[in-house]
């Protein structure tokens, strides 16, 4: 027998370990190779310029390769460790640390060429099924599952880089080590850590002052500080949390009735707390994600047919002048449906001379008539009182607009006075809509015919049935777009929009549509990287568990020796496998409920928001639900590993 | 007052008597009385091991029964089993006996936390076996901290915290020097005497088994003889030796 064949006979023995490092670095690229397949899709990219996906997709994605850097380093450090102690072995009977250095690689270089294989095929089938599965279950058709070079480029790159570090890494340790060093026992040995309690308070204080800063100053920030304040809260849940095992159970000791009757969970407990602080850290974080953008997500998605009613309080909306959007009644009603109409011109003028040093000041001239048409008031206005109109939502408008304004017409200087103002959301989202001065129709008819600018016909339009106008208003619009074309152009150099913009057609159903189809995208973006991170949080504790099974089993058995019951061995297991599935998705659900708390600020608390707290509610049901399945079955792994 | 009592035990590994199966105890009868202090010696492989777990109820016997204290133990399963272990039983092996993650203290305290004692008599129980075994200043180290002799006389602590009928030990002494082993042997010595516990060691150390009263040989799962010390130590341990040599087992070079 050669000492390759050694070598090859314990590698064979121990298969296990290489099955379970080949499968988490698969894993590893089908996270990213899944990933790569949303983010590159072609339709989705597009969608990423046109609709601001962009920031919902970079964060959990900037998330997503954190973890799955964390997640690859911390197989291969289990990884290593179990072979440490063989290379020890192997060392002892004179292999050179050149010799192991060789085997580290062909081993490795084989374990990671497979799991690019194996990640990416299995990446493919993954995405192709989830795309399936979410396309029809958001109504989502336009998404079309393809491949691309750069998603195999981009994940098999983000991969090689993370292991060939790790692996690197662990070369430069074995070549350097001595031999005591490499078989020195991982024995379990009392490293006293900076154990200091008013770190812990410290870190306590950080988080707890990070949320309330936020809180109290979201609204008024409008989240510039988000990113910041964030991190500090993360920074001080980690101080606190990394002293918290050995504080809760120093507190313990302090009551030996309490603390003796838990004394194997406890001691256990804060053993493995102390190894791992960075992953529970880590998994609530993501639990935390998870949830938070699930939520909004999910309300956002829903909010798509209300946001466009709100948004568009006519179902079709354009501006229209002679050459331009200009359809007879018949030919309208040929297209659409029409229910009732409203015809309002807006009188577009820029005052050039009277703000001496300011430049230019524009105006949108409406009639009284009209103004009381369309919001259906009855107001008056003498000829020299104006009305401020804005038309917006009360929360969103600004309120600061100057009482008077001056303006020539012919040789005479008039000034007008503000009688009023009215901020109501009346017309739809169209260039040039948001502020108007109503002066009474006299007046009106004066400046039309005096002042040099231009007559904007707002055309507002209901139909019978607006959800189903998507195709006629279509049909509008390529009207509208062909006339628009052949006509000259409209030569509105002093209108700062251009002519495509201003003659466009704002339409309840189009918004619907767009709303619906970009929530929708991120929305199954969001699913699949939260499906993603679930995955990848219950390998990581699964891993954890799982990696020091062997230690576990001994100590068991010597328990069982001296007379522990299995009952009560099932009663520690379950205690300790709960803490570690159960406190971040604590930590993490709560943080997700806090942020959305923060967030709804801006929109007027949560209590008013009923939709955020049920979406929320539902989300963290689910995945609750789901943690709870998986705790059971590594329970059920885990007990039958130790008892069975 | 016979306190062990086996009748023909026989303990087949790998399945019932097919290629491959190791008959490692071959009818053993033994028993032993209330307070005494017995050695299992034999060569490597004749079964101390395999007959220890067997009496102490870690392992089945293939055939053949066990009662200790009046109770048939070969008939017991599971947690019944695991119960009458910790209330009636102590042990102390050769390694692996304290867990790492518990000071001196709490591992002594175990089996009286399983047992849900109150915590005045558990700080009691220490207090006293502490004091007994001179452990009373490592008591709140880690046993990574603490040397092998001090180690195995904390096991020795946890073994006699439930007030055991019988302690058993696996080679107590094979991690330790001879200082260490003597003072591990006195410590049995001690409860034999002063608490008048029954001891069954198994060992390979002819010096260790020369502080026993009685010294059972086996050679291939089967009891060779025995014999009872009368006089000093000395000539007791002289009087191992010889039978040793007659055993054909491995002997000390003295
Ligand atoms: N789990 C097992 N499965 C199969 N055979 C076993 C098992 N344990 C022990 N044996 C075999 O049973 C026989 C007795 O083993 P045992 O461990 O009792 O010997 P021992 O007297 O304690 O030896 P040592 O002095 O070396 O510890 C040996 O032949 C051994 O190979
Ligand atoms: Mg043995």
């Amino acid at each position: 027998m050669t000492f390759n064949q050694v070598v090859w006979k314990m590698a064979k023995a121990d298969y296990k370990k290489y099955i379970f490092y080949f499968l988490c670095n698969s894993f590893a690229v089908m996270f990213f190779f899944m990933f790569s397949t949303v983010y590159f899709n072609s339709r989705i990219e597009q969608a990423k310029k046109l609709e601001g996906i962009q920031d919902a997709l970079s964060i959990p994605g900037a998330a997503l390769i954190i973890f799955t850097i964390f997640f690859i380093s911390y197989a291969h450090n289990v990884f290593m460790k179990k072979r440490r102690s063989e290379f020890g072995l192997f060392l002892s009977l004179g292999m050179s640390p050149r010799d192991i250095s060789k085997l580290l690689v062909i081993e490795n270089g084989i374990i990671g060429m497979a799991s690019i294989l194996s990640g990416l095929l299995a990446g493919a089938v993954f995405s192709r099924l989830s795309f399936m599965l979410l396309m029809s279950s958001i109504n989502l058709q336009d998404i079309p599952f393809h491949l691309s070079g750069k998603m195999f480029l981009y994940s098999i790159g983000a991969f090689l880089a993370v292991f060939l570090l790790a692996v690197g890494k662990s070369l430069i340790f074995t070549l350097r080590s001595s031999m005591i060093l490499v078989m020195k026992s991982n024995r379990f040995a009392e490293t006293i850590k900076m154990r200091s309690p008013l770190l812990g308070a410290f870190g306590l204080l950080l988080m707890v002052g990070s949320i309330l800063t936020l809180y109290f100053t979201y609204e008024e920030s409008s989240g510039a500080f988000l990113p910041l304040w964030t991190m500090a809260m993360f920074l001080g849940l980690y101080i606190a949390f990394s002293q918290a095992s050995s504080f809760l159970i120093r507190l313990a000791k302090k009551f030996p009735g309490y603390y003796f009757h838990r004394l194997l969970f406890l001691s256990s407990l804060e053993y493995k707390f102390k190894q791992m602080t960075s992953i529970i850290m880590l998994v609530a974080v993501m639990i935390m994600i998870t949830i938070f953008y699930s939520t909004l997500l999910l309300t956002f998605y829903k909010a798509s047919e209300k946001d466009a009613v709100k948004n568009n309080p006519f179902d079709v909306a354009y501006y229209q002048i002679e050459t331009k959007n200009n359809l007879s009644e018949a030919e309208l009603n040929k297209i659409l449906q029409t229910k009732d109409q409203l015809e309002i011109p807006i009188f577009y003028y820029l005052e050039k001379q009277i703000l001496a040093g300011n430049g230019y000041h524009s105006y949108n001239f409406m009639s009284l008539r009209n103004f009381n048409e369309l919001t259906k008031q009855e107001k008056s206005l003498e000829n020299q009182e104006f009305l401020f109109f804005l038309n917006s939502e009360p929360e969103y408008a600004h309120t600061e607009f100057s009482e008077t304004f001056r303006i020539s017409m012919g040789n005479d200087e008039v000034t007008f006075e503000m009688k009023d103002y009215v901020v109501e959301r009346r017309i739809n989202l169209l260039p040039n809509s948001y502020e108007f001065v109503v002066v009474n129709d006299e007046v009106f008819d004066k400046m039309t015919n005096s002042l040099d600018g231009h007559v904007l016909t707002l055309n507002l339009l209901n139909v019978e049935d607006w959800k189903n106008s998507e195709g006629a208003v279509g049909e509008l619009v390529k009207k509208f777009e062909a006339m628009n074309q052949a006509a000259p152009p409209a030569n509105f150099s002093d209108l700062p929009y251009i002519e495509e913009e201003l003659f466009r057609v704002a339409s309840k159903v189009a918004d619907f549509h767009l709303n619906k189809t970009t929530s929708g995208i991120m929305f199954y973006v969001t699913t699949f990287l939260s499906i993603l991170f679930f995955m990848g949080t219950f390998i990581l504790l699964y891993l954890n568990l799982f990696s020091e099974v062997d230690t576990e089993k001994a100590k068991y058995k010597n328990l069982y020796k001296i007379g522990m019951t299995s009952k009560e061995v099932k009663k520690n297991v379950t205690r300790e496998i709960m803490t570690i599935f159960f406190v971040p998705t604590v930590i993490g659900t709560l943080l997700a409920f806090i942020y959305l708390v923060i967030l709804s600020t801006d929109v007027g608390g949560i209590m008013n928001n009923p939709d955020i707290l049920m979406h929320f509610l539902l989300i963290a049901g689910i995945y609750l639900a789901i943690q709870l399945g998986s705790y059971f079955y590594a329970r059920k792994k885990m007990l039958i590993q130790l008892l069975g | 007052m016979v306190i062990m009592e086996t009748e023909n035990i026989v303990k087949v590994y790998g399945g019932a008597s097919g290629e491959g199966s190791t008959k490692a105890l071959d009818g053993v009868s033994l028993s032993v009385n209330e307070g005494e202090f017995v050695a299992i010696m034999g060569p490597s492989g004749s079964g101390k091991t395999t007959l220890l777990n067997v009496l102490s109820g870690i392992d089945q016997p293939s055939s053949g029964s066990v009662s200790i204290s009046g109770q048939e133990i070969s008939e017991m399963t599971g947690d019944a089993l695991a119960l009458f272990r910790r209330r009636q039983l102590g042990f102390v092996f050769q390694e692996f006996n304290l867990l790492d993650s518990l000071t001196a203290k709490e591992n002594i305290i175990l089996p009286m936390v399983l047992e849900k004692k109150s915590t005045a008599e558990m700080e009691e129980k220490v207090q006293g076996l502490g004091e007994l075994f001179e452990i009373d200043s490592i008591l709140d180290k880690y046993p990574y901290n603490i040397s092998g002799g001090q180690q195995q006389r904390t096991a020795v602590s946890r073994a006699l915290v439930n007030e055991p009928a019988i302690v058993f030990a696996d080679e107590p002494t094979g991690n330790l020097d001879s200082k260490s082993s003597a003072v591990i042997m006195e410590c049995f010595e001690k409860i034999v005497n002063e608490l008048g516990t029954t001891v069954l060691l198994v060992t390979h150390d002819v010096f260790a088994a020369s502080y026993c009263q009685k010294v059972v040989f086996i050679k291939d799962g089967q009891i060779h003889s025995s014999i009872v010390k009368k006089g000093s130590r000395k000539e007791f341990l002289n009087s191992i030796m010889d039978h040793l040599a007659v055993l054909g087992g491995r002997t000390h070079d003295i």
